[in-house]
This record gives structure tokens, sequence and C-alpha cells, in this order.
């Protein structure tokens, strides 16, 4: 009531003088903008020191050969001459490849099928949805500690497993076929909390009356879920597949870092390690920020590819 | 009839699945609390044999009072510097008309769909050019700048307020700043709450930046950075069960949120998913 009171005070106020409206409304204009840069002015300058001066001259440092504490030097396309000659690099893309691949698709059909599971109007569901939430609290690093004796062939639960049916027990971070498979299935296992959230509510804004004619249509389950369930969700599957394409390209780092180091014989060594190995393991800064560019190379191109079979798929 | 059984089978499979993706964290449980001849032993214990709780003083002794306070203290100034940056930011980019705001909006949101991983080495370069790397500064504010996500769903916010609300303190005579303080703020609250817990989550659980950054040095060193190398059980000299109740005792705050704020943190990652 009170601020109605007075905006009725402020415009009785403004109407016997209609002339002086033109340079206060410039005033206002400009007042307008002070306010609004200062109110921006802090968050502008942490993002443009800290995301925007980093990404610009990663791109310009790898036109430079530079570690950290010479001067750098410009020299062209020497680190792009060196990434395309060397072996490391195109098995670090196929690897990154491998995770994408392994990865992606796998959490969001699953997380997809969860969350369908878990869409359920039955009393007591909510709380026991949160046992499908508890991974989301989990960090990399504590789940690698976990996982590693998981997969401990010599110690772990599954080695156990192994012998007393008389297999022979893997060291599955060991071996080059095991290493990289494991690591994804612990990585999709950390990633599905947030799909099915995703999912779920997705789900709950398809209507019910589409579901019912199609039920007096004679659909079956799987009919239902494939021909009505699956393409109402579209959009959400389109920012859950790019949300899972960025975890599993970056979060392939951290994980395998910290796990394998990108062992055995680079078999679990996707290109942001690649990267973060040349940077600080031999300090070739330019080297490693042409490999960094060659990352976001292959994120587009995932996009886009994606973008272009998605569309392919709908006609 | 036929109901109830669908029910019933709907309702054991949700249990069933549930507990086969929270297993592994059941496990983690109970082998902090065994010796190391239990969690070694065949067939696979699923409880120890007797709690072992000494594995819990030898975590902590390992862990260190001070890691815990660095990593509080790291995620805490994280939050409280994005959330003093990003909310006048968004507040002015949804409510004043200015030239220039389309652009600085999408230059907040080139990074979105840009893993951090990409810019871990340049922004590596910025932070020793600006005498960071190895001090707690250097930890917090590299991080504090990924402002793309705050500002992003709190602009969303604002723009979902009625405009009538701010023009009401603009024409009462309240100037920008106040309007946001006294109009914008106060009714932020509930998506301040899920952006605190999503941040809170993703701060505590961060692990390269960290590490890149401070590195194993007490003074900056956070708790997955202690963590980590226990992972690789075979050459470490504790017993895995002892990393398990590092690795419990790491998620305790974590788990606390988590189970207090489920409801924000819920909100939190479907504002994520751009809704």
């Amino acid at each position: 009531m009170a601020i109605l009171g007075s905006s009725q005070d402020a415009r009785a106020d403004e109407l016997p003088r209609p002339s002086a409206k033109a340079p206060r409304h410039r005033r206002t204009k400009v007042v307008d903008a002070l306010s609004a840069w200062a109110l921006v002015a802090p968050a502008l300058v942490l993002f443009i020191v800290f995301i925007v001066i980093p990404t610009a001259s990663g791109i310009g440092l790898s036109f430079y050969t530079w570690h950290f504490l010479d001067d750098p030097v410009f020299s062209g396309l020497t680190n792009f001459r060196t990434l395309v000659a060397d072996p490391e690099t195109w098995q670090s893309l196929g690897v990154t490849l491998k995770f994408v691949v392994l990865g992606v698709v796998p959490t969001v059909v699953l997380g997809f099928l969860l969350a369908v599971l878990t869409n359920a109007r039955l009393r007591g569901v909510g709380a026991l949805r949160v046992l499908y939430f508890v991974p989301a609290v989990v960090s990399v690093a504590v789940s690698a500690v976990l996982w590693s004796f998981i997969y401990d062939g010599r110690r772990g639960p599954i080695g156990a497993l192994m012998r007393s049916v008389g297999l022979s027990s893997i060291d599955f971070l060991s071996t080059t076929t095991w290493a990289l498979p494991a690591l994804v299935v612990m990585m999709i296992w950390l990633a599905l909390p947030v799909v099915i959230l995703l999912y779920l509510a997705g789900l709950q804004r398809i209507s019910p009356d589409i579901y019912d004619a199609a039920a007096l249509d004679g659909a079956g389950s799987w009919r239902i879920l494939w021909s009505i369930t699956w393409p109402s969700v579209r959009g959400t599957t389109l920012v859950v597949s790019i949300l899972q394409l960025i975890t599993f390209v970056s979060g392939s780092l951290d994980i395998a870092l910290i796990l394998t180091n990108g062992d055995p014989l680079g078999s679990t060594r996707a290109l942001g390690l690649y990267a973060y190995l040349v940077a600080f393991r031999n300090t070739d800064a330019g080297y490693a920020s042409a490999l960094s560019v060659l990352q976001l190379v292959v994120i587009v191109a995932v996009v886009v590819i994606g973008r272009f079979a998605s569309k392919k798929v709908d006609r | 009839m036929r109901l109830g059984r669908l029910h019933l089978g709907r309702y054991t499979a949700i249990t069933m699945v549930g507990l086969a993706i929270a297993f592994p964290l059941i496990y983690l449980l109970s082998g902090s609390l065994m010796s190391f001849q239990d969690i070694s032993q065949y067939p696979p214990r699923l409880l120890p044999s007797a709690p072992l709780w000494s594995n819990y003083t030898t975590a902590f002794q390992y862990l260190t009072v001070r890691t815990i306070a660095n990593t509080f203290l790291f995620v805490l100034a994280v939050l409280v510097i994005q959330l003093a940056i990003c909310l006048p930011g968004a507040f002015a980019l949804a409510k004043i008309k200015f030239r220039g705001s389309g652009l600085v909006f999408a230059l907040f949101l080139v990074p979105l769909f840009m893993p951090t991983n990409l810019i871990l080495i340049p922004t590596y370069v910025v932070s020793l050019k600006l005498g960071l790397i190895g001090n707690f500064g250097g930890l917090v504010l590299p991080v504090a700048g990924q402002a793309s996500f705050g500002v992003l769903i709190f602009r969303q916010f604002f723009l979902s307020l009625p405009d009538g609300l701010v023009e009401a303190a603009r024409i009462d005579g309240a100037n920008w700043f106040q309007a946001f303080f006294q109009v914008g703020l106060p009714l932020a609250k509930p998506i301040i709450a899920s952006y605190s817990v999503i941040t809170f989550l993703t701060g505590w659980n961060l692990y390269i930046w960290p590490l890149v950054a401070g590195g194993d040095s007490p003074k900056t060193r956070v708790l997955t950075v202690a963590l980590a190398p226990l992972a690789n059980n075979q050459y470490s000299n504790l017993s895995p069960t002892i990393g398990f109740a590092a690795a419990v005792i790491s998620m305790v705050p974590v788990l606390v949120v988590f189970v207090l704020f489920q409801k924000w943190f819920t909100r939190g990652v479907l504002g994520t998913g751009l809704e």
C-alpha cells in the first residue's frame, strides 16, 4: 500500500513540469548505465581475469614456444606441426573418443531408464529416490579411493569372487583392455544422479493424457516408452548429452590422473591428461596449449556432429 | 489385486536398483570399520567382524585438522565471493536497460559449454603471473571467477520477478543499489539457497585446480588432494580400510549438507539443466 501511494505522489509531482522530462530522462539513462556497470563490474572483472584472458592466452600460447620460466618465443605453427606428427597425440585423441563413446550414451540411456523407473507416484518412492542421488555427493577423490580397491585384483572383492569361481583375478586398472572401461564405469556411476534428476523433471512435464490415449489404443509398455516417453523428453536428452560430453571429456583428466596416470601404456590418457602432463611434467606450455586447442576442436566437432545426427534421426 | 501386485513389483525394482547404485558407498562405510584381514577375506564380508574405530583416528591424523579447515575456508570463500559478484551483476543484467548488457551477458555464457579443464594451463599461467600460485588467493580466485552459471541462473530468477516491484521501489526514490538490496536480494533467498548447496558440493569435491594451485603444501592442501594418494593403495603403506575411513571423514560435511538441503540440491541441479 505504501509503495502504491508514494508512486502516485511521484507521478503527481512530475505532471506540472512536462518540459523538464526530456533532459531528466537522459540523465536517468546515464545513471542507469553507470549503476548497471557498477553492479556488473565485480563479476565482470574476475570473469575477464580468470576466464576470458586465460581462454584467449591459451589459444595465443599455442603459437609460442615457452617453458614457463624462459621468455615465450613466437614459433608460428610449430606446435601444431609437432602435434600432427606426434603418435601420442593421436593415441590420446582416440582415448578421448573412447571415453565419450563408452561413457555418454550409456549414461544418457541408463539415466533415462532409471528416471522412468523411479517416476512413480507411489508413497515412499520419494524417499527411495535418495538412494539414486547418493553418488552426487561423492568426489572423484573419494570414489578413486573406493573403486581402486574394488578393482584391485589381489585384495579387492571382484578379484576374490573371480578366484572363487576358478578364474584368475584381473587387476583391472593395470591392463590395457580393462583400465579404460573400469574408469568409465566409475564415471557413469558418478554422473547418474544429475542425469536421473534432469530426466525426472522432463518426465513430469509430459501430460498424462497422452499415456491414457496410447493405453486406449492398446500400446504396450515398451511401445509407449519408445514412441511416447523418449520423444517427449528430447529437449532434456539434448541438454543431458552435452553436459555429459563435457563431463566425460573433462572428467577423464581428474580420474585418470589419480588412478592410472594415463597408464598402462597410455591407454587411459585422454587429450586433457596428455596436455596436463606435457605442461606440468615436461613444462612445455606452448605445446600443451596446442593440445588444449585440439581438445576444444574435438568437443565442438562432437557437438556439431551429434546435433546433425539427431536432426537426421528426427526426420 | 492385480494393481497391488504391480505396485509391489515396482517397489521391489526401485528398491533393488537403488540399493545397487548406493551399494559402493555402503561398502565404503562398512569397510571403513574393518581390519585389513576383514576386507581382504573370502567370501567378501559385508560387515566388519568387530568395528575398528581406530581406523578413524589414524585417518584423521593423516588428513590433519589443517586440511579440513583449509577445505572449509576454500569452499566458503568461493561461495561468498560468487554470491557477492554474481547476484548484483545478474540483477543489473535482468532489470536495468543499458547499452552493452546483451554483449556482457553473451560473454558470460560462452564458457558454460566449455570444460574448465580446457583452460587449466593458461589459468595457471595467469595466476602465476599474478603471484597467486602456492597461496590461498590462487586457490580461491580463479574458481570464484567461474561466474557463468551463477550469473545465468540469478539473471533468470530476476527476470521472473515482475518489473513493477523494482519500478515501485525506484519511483519511491530508491537508487539501483537500494533496489537490489531491498527488493531483489530478499526475494532471491530460495535461489541463493539452491546455488549455495550446488556450489558447496562442487567446491568441496574439486581436485585438479587445488592440486595445481596449492599442491601438497600444508598451508593450502584440501581434502581431495590429501585423499588422492590413498587411491593407489598398492603403493601406500596404509591399509585400504584407513583410506576408506579418510574418505568417509572427507564426506561428512557434504553428506550433512545433502541430507539437510536435499530439496535445494534438487532445484539447483534442475537449474543446471537450463530449465
